[in-house]
C-alpha cells in the first residue's frame, strides 16, 4: 500500500494488518542504515512512523511517499542488477548470494562473492547469460526459471527506460518463492525528451538558485566562498576553482555558462552570480564555440543594469577575442589576457 | 590515421547556425571541407560548398572520408549512424547531451565496421597547421611533437595555448569529450598516439569522474614507453555534486582527482599541478 504525501495516513493505515514493514520512498540509497525502513507492530506504530518519515529531510531529499508492505519470511537474500560500464561501453549483469546490504562493501571486502557477466547492447542479455548467473546463485527448479525470468526482465526495463542501473536488492527467497523486495534505478537525463518517466520526476537536491540555473541552461553549483565565478567549460572552471583554492581564495559558485552561450544566457548567469552577493566576480572565458564578443555584450549590459554589481575581473580569449576586447575597452571595462594575472587581480580587489 | 591534411570533410548540419559558423572558421584554417549534409536541404550551398540530403550521395560526389556533426542531440543517432553506414573513416560528434544508449549503439557500429568515432560533447581534433576538425580556437599552437589528449574542451584550449606560447609544437590535439560513453576512450587515444612516429610526448588532460584515467594509467604502466604528462582538474570539487560534465561526478573512491593522480604517478606519469605548469614540465623532458 502506497501513501502519498498529504494523504490521510490514519485512514489508509487502518485498512492494513500488522505487523508490517514501513518503507520511506526517497531518492537516496542505504535507507535501512538511515532508519528509513522499519517494522511497525501495530496501526499506531505505523501512523507515528509515517508522521516521522514525512517530516524528515536528508541531504536535501524529502520522503515523497511511504510504502507499507506485509512482512515476508526471508530464507535468503540475493543481489541482482544490470549496470552500464560507461568507459568499457558495455553492460554487466551483476549477481551475488550476499544481498540485502551495501553491495559496494561486499565488492570491496570479498570481490569473489560477486558474479559479473558482461554483454553488449546489440547482443543483449541472452537466456544463456541469465541462466549462468541464476545457476551460480544456486537456484534450482522453479526458482531457477523464475530467477532467469527476473534477470531477463531487468534487461528489458533497462533498454526500455534507458537506465544505467536497474537493481533489485534484496531479491528474497521466501517459502513461496522469489520476491523482489527493494529496487533502484539510475536514468539518463539526456534521454528526457523521449522518456516520460523522467519528465514526471520532480527536481531534487537543488538549491533555489541551482534550479534557476538549470532552467536557464547552465551548470551551476552553489559553494560557500566570496568570489563569484563565471566561466566556460566544465574542466576549465574546475581547474580555476582548484587554483583559487590553492591560493586560499574561496569561490562562491561553480558556473559553466556552456558552449555557444547567447548574450541572454551570459546575462542571466551574471544576474544569478550577483544574487550570491560575492565580493568580486571573476569572469574567465576561453572562446571556442562560445564567442567573446557576445560575452562582452552581456557583461556591458549587466553592468549597465546592475548599478550595485561587485567589482569584476574579466579575462577573455579565443574565438572573436579582438571584437570582444574592443567592445569592453569602448565601455571602459578592463580586460586581462592571462589567467594568473586575473587571479592576482582578484586577490588585490579582495584585499582592498 | 584518425585524420590528416588530405582528409576530405563533410559537415553534417552545415545549414544550422553552429554548423555554418564553424564551417567558415575551419575553412579559414585550411580544412578541406567538400560537402554539407542536411536532410531536406540538398541543392543549397553554404560558403560555396554544396549541401546534400544524404551522406552516400555526398561521398559519391566528393570522395569525402571524414565527417563532423553539429546536429541537435536527438538526431545524433541517425546522423552518426548514417555516417558510419556510409563508411566514413572518422566521424566526429560535437553535439552535447547525446543520450548514453545512442552512443553505445554508435560505438558498437563503429567497432563492427572498423571505423573511428570521436565525441560526443567534444571540441574535435586538430593537427596544427594542417587540419582542424572541430570548434577549438584557430591560433593555439604550431605543428610539433607533443600530442594533447583531453576529456575537457575549454581547459584543453587553455593548456594547448600555453604549450604553443612556450614555443612547443603539437603533433595532434584530440578532444575526446566529457560524456561518460565516448566514441574514442582516453586509453584508445593514448594507445594510438604511443604508436604515432611524429609524437614524442603525450599530454593527458583529465578530470574527476569515470575510471578512464585509472584505466589509462594501467595501459601506460605496461604498454607506453613515451613520456606522459598529466593534469587532472577537480581537486577542490565537493563530493557528489555535478560539476558540469556528466562524467564528472565523484562517488566513493572511484573517480576522485586524488585517486587518478596517484594511479598516474604510480605508472610513471609526470603530474602538472596547475594547467599553466604543463609547458614547464614538457620543457624539463625535452
Amino acid at each position: 500500500m502506497l501513501i502519498l504525501r498529504g494523504e490521510d495516513i490514519e485512514e489508509k493505515v487502518k485498512g492494513f494488518s500488522f505487523p508490517a514493514i514501513v518503507k520511506s520512498q526517497i531518492a537516496i540509497g542505504s535507507r535501512k542504515k538511515a532508519g528509513l525502513i522499519k517494522i511497525a507492530k501495530s496501526t499506531n506504530e505505523a501512523i507515528s512512523l509515517c508522521d516521522e518519515y514525512f517530516n524528515r529531510n536528508i541531504a536535501g531529499f524529502q520522503v515523497e511517499a511511504i510504502l507499507i508492505e506485509e512482512l515476508v519470511t526471508i530464507e535468503h537474500e540475493y543481489y541482482c542488477s544490470i549496470a552500464l560500464d560507461a568507459s568499457g561501453r558495455q553492460f554487466y549483469l551483476i549477481v551475488s548470494k550476499e544481498g540485502g546490504i551495501d553491495i559496494e562493501d561486499v565488492s570491496k571486502e570479498r570481490p569473489e562473492a560477486i558474479i559479473k557477466l558482461n554483454f553488449s547492447y546489440s547482443t543483449g542479455l541472452t537466456e544463456n547469460i541469465a541462466r549462468a548467473a541464476a545457476t551460480r546463485l544456486g537456484l534450482l527448479g522453479t526458482s531457477l526459471q523464475l530467477g532467469i525470468n527476473i534477470v531477463l526482465k531487468l534487461w528489458e526495463i533497462a533498454k526500455k527506460l534507458e537506465a544505467q542501473l536497474v537493481e533489485i536488492n534484496p531479491l528474497v527467497m521466501t517459502p513461496s518463492g522469489l520476491i523482489a523486495v527493494d529496487g533502484k534505478m539510475i536514468l539518463d537525463d539526456d534521454a528526457e525528451f523521449r522518456q516520460p518517466i523522467i519528465q514526471n520526476l520532480q527536481e531534487r537536491k537543488l538549491s533555489d538558485l541551482e534550479k534557476l540555473a538549470k532552467k536557464a541552461g547552465f551548470s551551476f553549483v552553489e559553494l560557500s566562498g566570496e568570489i563569484g565565478i563565471l566561466a566556460n567549460g566544465a574542466g576549465l572552471t574546475m581547474a580555476l576553482l582548484d587554483v583559487l583554492s590553492e591560493l586560499g581564495l574561496q569561490p562562491a559558485n561553480f558556473l559553466d555558462v556552456g558552449g555557444g552561450a547567447s548574450k541572454e544566457r551570459v546575462y542571466k548567469a551574471l544576474d544569478l552570480i550577483f544574487k550570491l552577493q560575492p565580493k568580486a566576480v571573476l569572469v574567465n572565458i576561453f572562446g571556442g564555440i562560445t564567442r567573446c564578443d557576445i560575452v562582452a555584450q552581456a557583461i556591458i549590459q549587466a553592468l549597465k543594469d546592475f548599478s550595485d554589481a561587485p567589482p569584476m575581473v574579466i579575462r577573455l580569449t579565443g574565438t572573436n577575442e579582438k571584437e570582444g576586447v574592443a567592445l569592453l575597452k569602448e565601455a571602459n571595462i578592463d580586460v586581462i589576457q592571462d589567467i594568473m594575472g586575473a587571479v592576482k587581480k582578484v586577490k588585490e580587489v579582495l584585499s582592498e | 590515421m584518425y585524420i590528416n591534411e588530405n582528409s576530405k570533410v563533410i559537415v553534417q548540419g552545415m545549414t544550422g547556425k553552429q554548423g555554418m559558423f564553424h564551417t567558415q572558421i575551419m575553412l579559414n584554417y585550411g580544412t578541406k571541407i567538400v560537402a554539407g549534409v542536411t536532410p531536406g536541404k540538398g541543392g543549397q550551398q553554404v560558403h560555396d560548398i554544396p549541401v546534400f540530403n544524404k551522406m552516400k550521395e555526398a561521398i559519391q560526389e566528393t570522395g569525402a572520408d571524414t565527417s563532423i556533426i553539429f546536429v541537435p542531440a536527438r538526431f545524433i543517432l541517425s546522423a552518426a549512424m548514417e555516417s558510419l553506414n556510409a563508411g566514413i573513416n572518422m566521424t566526429c560528434i560535437i553535439t552535447e547531451n547525446v543520450p548514453v544508449f545512442d552512443m553505445i549503439q554508435l560505438v558498437e557500429k563503429a567497432k563492427e565496421k572498423g571505423l573511428f568515432l570521436i565525441g560526443p560533447n567534444c571540441p574535435g581534433m586538430l593537427i596544427p597547421d594542417k587540419i582542424k576538425l572541430g570548434i577549438m580556437p584557430n591560433n593555439m599552437c604550431h605543428y610539433g611533437d607533443v600530442a594533447v589528449i583531453s576529456k575537457s574542451g575549454t581547459l584543453s584550449y587553455e593548456i594547448t595555448k600555453a604549450i604553443g606560447n612556450s614555443d612547443i609544437g603539437v603533433s595532434a590535439y584530440i578532444g575526446i569529450g566529457g560524456d561518460p560513453v565516448r566514441g574514442t576512450t582516453m586509453q584508445e587515444a593514448v594507445a594510438y598516439y604511443s604508436e604515432d612516429p611524429k609524437t614524442k610526448i603525450i599530454v593527458l588532460i583529465g578530470e574527476i569522474g569515470s575510471d578512464e584515467e585509472e584505466k589509462t594509467a594501467e595501459l601506460i604502466k605496461y604498454n607506453v614507453s613515451k613520456p606522459v604528462i598529466a593534469y587532472i582538474a577537480g581537486k577542490s570539487a565537493p563530493e557528489g555534486k555535478r560539476m558540469g560534465h556528466a562524467g564528472a561526478i565523484i562517488s566513493g573512491d572511484i573517480g576522485t582527482a586524488k585517486g587518478k593522480i596517484k594511479a598516474l604517478k604510480d605508472s610513471g606519469v609526470l603530474i602538472a599541478n596547475t594547467p599553466w605548469e604543463v609547458p614547464q614540465v614538457i620543457k624539463e623532458i625535452l
